[in-house]
């Protein structure tokens, strides 16, 4: 069985005549190690299919199964715990917790596991440092550039080594230099056989990944 | 995630907040403190004058005696015959020590209006004349181990003793040693035999602590002074048994019945009310009683300035939610359960209004020692108190906090990020 597995998952928001089927059912598997894309115009469903992935979102029909697991039926403490443990999210604005140092907010999701305090601090430095950002541990969100506040959050991502890496749009607010500088800690992420799966706008990137999903109106047209 | 962690994240987020977490804690900082300051006032008060009740003694009753003046029955017969005849009779005394079952003594004590001399010298102490059992009636002690008390000898051979309150001995002969030493009154010399004591300060009336007055025997006053004495003040001849009677009880139980047959009694055989009854069991129960309806007071105040702090807690703590939505959503987004959200938002409200408790109990303080200052009121800030606000702060912070911190728990992660 591969890493991820959905079967038959498809979403629709509302009812009646307000309702919009955001995505129509869909198979795909993703293994472990690989380096995925997803494409799409905007709205043709994206974001919806990330947040099914990342258990932010129930899917209306189908089922997903993650490292093995059907992770349908699950209350919301056994998600949040597999969220914690199995996934890690990167987002387009970054989301660091910008009234904690960096080092805090790579702690974050070390604390949710209940990590002992010296472990986890020098877990968090470990993977600053791997980041480039070794010197910068006490420095809030606020007195750094964009490109070092995504790699504060990749590694706030990556703090419980989790397979599978999930980035909406992790590039959006950075420039061609400093995307580049980030699709390159993806690589590095996958050689060490984490499961990288990025939505992006850029077709440049296509020729980065090992694979690309296009999405149009809720619908896969290639895989 | 441990209770540690999350109080730890608690602080990190309350200190980044410092300055509007003091102001959202503002209505627990002035509730508290006026809380601890008002109960340090009615505790000071009730110390003061539970005090003062306590040393006449609650198993005694005090009958008074009062010239009614010139308006008054007695007083007015007497207003040509230039005599005050008034109060407690010999006959009231003899009556109320036989045929009152539950009386154990009635002691009188007689003000004898005489001015008393040490070498030569006047003093404004008063003489009175009162019986042995006085001295256990009053709760007062002997003075020393040299000194005595008086006795029935003393009036039986007609011995011209007395005994000094130590205030009276010190007035009278400062550092030295009064006893054996002697003074006049009324143109008679008396050997002092002892100093009286009254460790708590009790008082006849206003004017006349226990320890400033200077005793002689009943009977010997009687012998010596008549049944008839000159007011100094109204230049009249006066007759009263006894100024003051101290009634002591058997049974502490049956003393309201005592006392309804004392005024029935009393009430019945004088003509005008030349006579006063004070009962420290009544007046102990009317202090009491003010207090219950003072605290009733307290705690509304307490109640409602908690309520608004507590709706201000709440108020700040949605405000903040809301504010930090998008933040709520990352820690879910990250693996944060539910109730490590609840418990976060929890402690938060719950620290905020604990450091408004310890705040308000500072400002109690100064307010209690600014009013012991200035107002010259006692003041006790007692360690219940000092809990009670301490609690109560945090509870208010438990209640108000749970709404807000439940609604922190319950957002949709996906919507919360989406702000
Ligand atoms: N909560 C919601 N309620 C109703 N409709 C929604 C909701 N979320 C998304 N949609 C709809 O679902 C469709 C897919 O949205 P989605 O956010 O997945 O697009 P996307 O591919 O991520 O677009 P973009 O590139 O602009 O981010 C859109 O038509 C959108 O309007
Ligand atoms: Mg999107």
């Amino acid at each position: 069985m591969s890493l991820i597995e959905l079967k038959d998952i498809s979403r629709r928001y509302g009812d009646g005549d307000q309702a919009v089927q955001a995505l129509y059912p869909l198979d795909l598997s993703i293994e472990a190690g690989q380096f995925t894309a997803i494409l799409g115009t905007s709205g043709s469903g994206k974001s919806t299919l990330m947040n099914i992935l990342g258990l932010l979102d129930p899917p209306s029909t189908g089922a997903y199964w993650l490292d093995g697991r059907n992770v349908a039926g699950l209350d919301d403490n056994q998600i949040s715990e597999i969220r914690n443990r199995k996934i890690g999210i990167v987002f387009q604005s970054f989301n660091l917790f910008s009234h904690f140092n960096i080092l805090e907010n790579v702690c974050v999701p070390m604390r949710f596991a209940g990590m002992p305090k010296k472990a986890m601090r020098d877990r968090a430095g470990h993977l600053l440092d791997k980041m480039g950002l070794g010197n910068r541990l006490t420095h809030r969100p606020t007195q750094l550039s964009g490109g070092q506040c995504q790699r504060v959050a990749i590694a706030r991502a990556l703090a419980n080594n989790p397979p599978v890496l999930l980035a909406d749009e992790p590039t959006g607010n950075l420039d061609e230099k400093t995307g580049q500088a980030v699709i390159q800690i993806f690589h590095e992420l996958v050689s060490a056989h984490c499961s990288v799966i990025m939505i992006t706008h850029n077709p440049e990137y296509e020729q980065e990944v090992h694979r690309a999903i296009v999405l149009h109106d809720g619908r896969v047209t290639r895989s | 995630m441990n209770f540690l962690h999350t109080l730890e994240m608690t602080v990190q987020n309350l200190a980044c907040h410092a300055f509007r977490s003091i102001l959202a804690s503002l209505g627990v900082v002035l509730g508290v403190g006026a809380v601890i300051a008002m109960l340090a006032v009615s505790e000071g008060a009730r110390g003061d004058s539970l005090k003062r009740i306590q040393t006449l003694g609650v198993d005694n009753i005090i009958i008074r005696s009062i010239l009614t003046g010139p308006n008054g029955k007695s007083g007015d017969s007497a207003g040509k015959s230039g005599l005050d005849s008034y109060g407690i009779t010999t006959r009231d005394l003899e009556h109320i020590s036989s045929c009152f079952e539950n009386v154990r003594h009635a002691v009188p004590v007689r003000h004898l209006h005489k001015t008393i001399y040490t070498n030569g010298r006047s003093t404004d102490l008063k003489l009175m004349g009162t019986t042995p059992e006085f001295l256990d009636v009053s709760r007062s002690t002997i003075a020393g181990s040299r000194g005595r008390w008086l006795t029935d000898q003393d009036s039986e051979s007609l011995s011209l003793v007395c005994v000094l309150g130590t205030e009276a001995a010190q007035q009278l002969f400062g550092a030295t040693d009064p006893l054996g030493k002697s003074i006049s009154a009324g143109g008679f010399s008396f050997r002092v035999v002892g100093v009286l004591a009254n460790r708590q300060g009790a008082q006849m009336d206003a004017s006349s602590p226990l320890e400033n007055i200077v005793y002689i025997h009943y009977a010997t006053a009687k012998a010596l002074f008549g049944n008839f004495l000159m007011s100094p003040e109204s230049h009249r001849l006066i007759q009263v048994a006894a100024d003051y009677v101290y009634v002591s009880v058997k049974e502490t139980s049956q003393l309201p019945d005592t006392v309804a047959r004392l005024r029935a009694y009393l009430g019945a055989t004088h003509d005008t009310e030349d006579w006063m009854l004070l009962v420290p069991l009544e007046l102990l129960q009317q202090q009491q009683a003010t207090q219950r309806m003072f605290t009733i007071v307290t705690g509304a105040i307490a109640g409602i300035s908690l309520l608004v702090g507590g709706i201000g807690i709440m108020n700040i703590m949605l405000a903040n939610i809301y504010e930090r939505t998008k933040e709520i959503g990352t820690l879910r987004a990250l693996g944060g359960k539910k109730r490590t959200i609840l418990l976060n938002f929890m402690l938060e409200s719950m620290a905020l209004t604990g450091c408004g408790g310890v705040l308000g109990l500072l400002l109690g303080f100064v307010i209690a020692s600014l009013i012991e200052r200035y107002a010259g009121m006692q003041t006790i800030v007692s360690p219940l108190s000092v809990a009670a606000a301490l609690v109560v702060s945090v509870l208010t912070g438990l209640i108000f906090g749970s709404y807000p911190a439940w609604k922190a728990a319950s957002l949709n992660p996906i919507e919360a990020l989406r702000r």
